[in-house]
């Protein structure tokens, strides 16, 4: 029966139900056409090319057990962001637990480093090409401790609200607040050196 | 005389989810506690007329303590709750921040933050009437403290 | 401005404030540049981001990354994950289930009365090098003192005039 369908032209719909009958190529096609996304959202959260990789394969083994409880109420790429986002998040918790916190990530949580941030008026943007902005985007994320840049990509590219954020971080919407108020900050300063670096 | 089988389950079932629902409640419990911040001075006034003395409970509790201080004047007291495993920070005033962390069996651990900086952490059973309180010098010879407690 | 004005103005710049806290924060704008200016740069800032998110394409052919995922689901199927439990193993479940709640029970109740403080156990720490905590313990009256000192306190420090809105610290 699977030989005989199109997968490669069928929505995202018709594969996610033929996989659900046991059609392991429509679910293929699902890999190949999402595999991108959900591996970016992995690499994002954990900076680690080898630990994203497992951790998207992860999400998509799960994604083919748990195939029965998706119901259509949001699309399938955002079903298996969500799977993998709670993946990294397990594996930063039991990361963090392997390392002390530094006073430096308590002071920015703090505020007290904040406090000495000028307020940013230049637009990091300008002159800039949509490659090349991206790239430094990239490279500023990575200048982030781990929990802000975890804040920055659930709010900023997963579109979470803070009380979604909150749950997943198993924190407060409190902490959500701080962190995310740090971390744009802290972004905001590094894209402004951008700049400088232009006119120098 | 021997109860019947199905009574047997249903009262096992019932330990189940009662000791279940108990364990969890156990397991994921809530802390709610207060901090206050206190000034310990020798002056019997404060000269700010926000501050207030702290009340009597509190400085029964700071008086048995071996410190220099006569009087003890409230400059905030907050109460907050911090989920099982969580942590919670409290501004306690412009310049100083608590992150306190819920450990589990009534533990917590308490980061005291001053300008921006850590200046000590704490870890300590708490249990309700329990007491922590976490000091030390200030200007002109007076005195700071935080007062942690399960709150009533 | 406090943090708690700084955060309200994230939320209003996200969208995440009610009506009424929206007019509030809107009536405070109108008249604090440094308001204004602080939520520009949160609007600015999360607009940068959301336009811009890094790509960060598969680093591995579409067969070998496939192949990895596939091998692992054949490996969990065949493993009987989706097998449905033995006509024995129910039989065993039915014996066992009354028995754990007694047991759970028991052991929440034990749980209750031991001693400890939780993860982690107990202790203190100051955090600058040189520094010193100690502490006092008033068993009686249920009181705990950590006294935090640090190296040169005594010498001047830049306090600002007492007394404190915290300004000590």
């Amino acid at each position: 029966m699977s030989a005989n369908r199109d997968h490669s032209a069928a929505a995202d719909e018709a594969l996610v139900s033929w996989a659900k009958q046991g059609d392991m190529r429509a679910f293929e096609e699902l890999v190949a056409r999402h595999r991108d996304k959900i591996y970016a959202r992995a690499f994002g959260m954990m900076r680690n090319e080898d630990e994203a990789l497992d951790l998207s394969q992860e999400a998509w083994v799960k994604g083919w057990q748990r195939l029965k409880q998706f119901q259509g109420e949001s699309s399938f790429s955002t079903w298996m962001t969500r799977i993998v986002i709670n993946l990294c998040l397990d594996a930063l918790r039991r990361r963090k637990r392997q390392h002390a916190e530094s006073i430096e990530l308590m002071a920015e949580e703090s505020g007290g480093v904040e406090r000495h941030m000028p307020i940013v008026t230049v637009n990091p943007t300008e002159g800039l090409e949509r490659a090349d902005l991206r790239q430094r985007i990239d490279q500023a994320l990575a200048q982030v401790s781990e929990v802000h840049r975890t804040v920055l990509v659930l709010h900023e590219f997963e579109g979470l609200e803070y009380k979604e954020i909150a749950k997943a971080m198993k924190c407060s919407i409190g902490t959500v607040m701080s962190r995310l108020f740090y971390a744009r900050r802290r972004m905001a300063v590094l894209m402004a050196s951008w700049k400088r670096e232009q006119e120098s | 005389m021997r109860l019947p089988t199905f009574r047997i389950r249903v009262l096992s079932a019932l330990a189940l989810v009662f000791g279940c629902g108990l364990a969890a409640a156990v397991a994921a419990e809530e802390l709610k506690l207060e901090a206050t911040l206190v000034w310990g001075t020798n002056e019997a006034q404060s000269p700010d007329p926000k501050h207030k003395p702290v009340c009597a409970e509190v400085e029964k509790k700071l008086n048995t303590l071996p410190l220099r201080w006569q009087h003890y004047f409230e400059v905030k007291r907050q109460k907050f709750a911090v989920p099982d495993a969580g942590t919670q920070k409290v501004n306690m005033s412009k310049d100083c921040q608590i992150v306190v962390k819920n450990l589990g069996k009534g533990g917590v651990e308490m980061n005291v933050i001053g300008k921006g900086e850590s200046v000590g952490r704490i870890k300590q059973r708490l249990p309700k009437g329990e007491v922590l309180v976490t000091g030390g010098n200030a200007a002109n010879f007076t005195g700071w403290f935080i007062v942690l407690q399960q709150a009533e | 401005m406090t943090d708690e004005m700084k955060f309200e103005l994230l939320a209003y710049a996200d969208g995440e404030l009610s009506a009424s806290a929206r007019r509030n924060v809107e009536a405070r704008l109108a008249t604090d540049v440094g308001a204004r200016a602080l939520l520009a740069e949160l609007q600015m800032t999360r607009q940068t981001l959301g336009s811009n998110e890094p790509a960060q394409p598969l680093p591995e052919s579409r067969e070998f990354y496939w192949s990895k995922i596939e091998r692992e689901i054949n490996r969990l199927e065949s493993a009987g994950e989706r097998r449905a439990p033995s006509p024995i193993l129910q039989w065993w479940r039915r014996l066992i289930l009354p028995a754990a709640g007694l047991a759970v029970l028991a052991l929440t109740l034990s749980v209750n009365v031991l001693p400890g403080v939780g993860r982690g156990g107990s202790g203190v720490e100051a955090s600058f090098p040189g520094a010193e905590a100690l502490t006092y313990r008033d068993q009686a009256q249920g009181v705990t003192l950590v006294w935090l000192s640090y190296p040169g306190e005594d010498e001047a420090r830049d306090y600002e005039a007492a007394p404190p809105d915290g300004d000590w610290l």
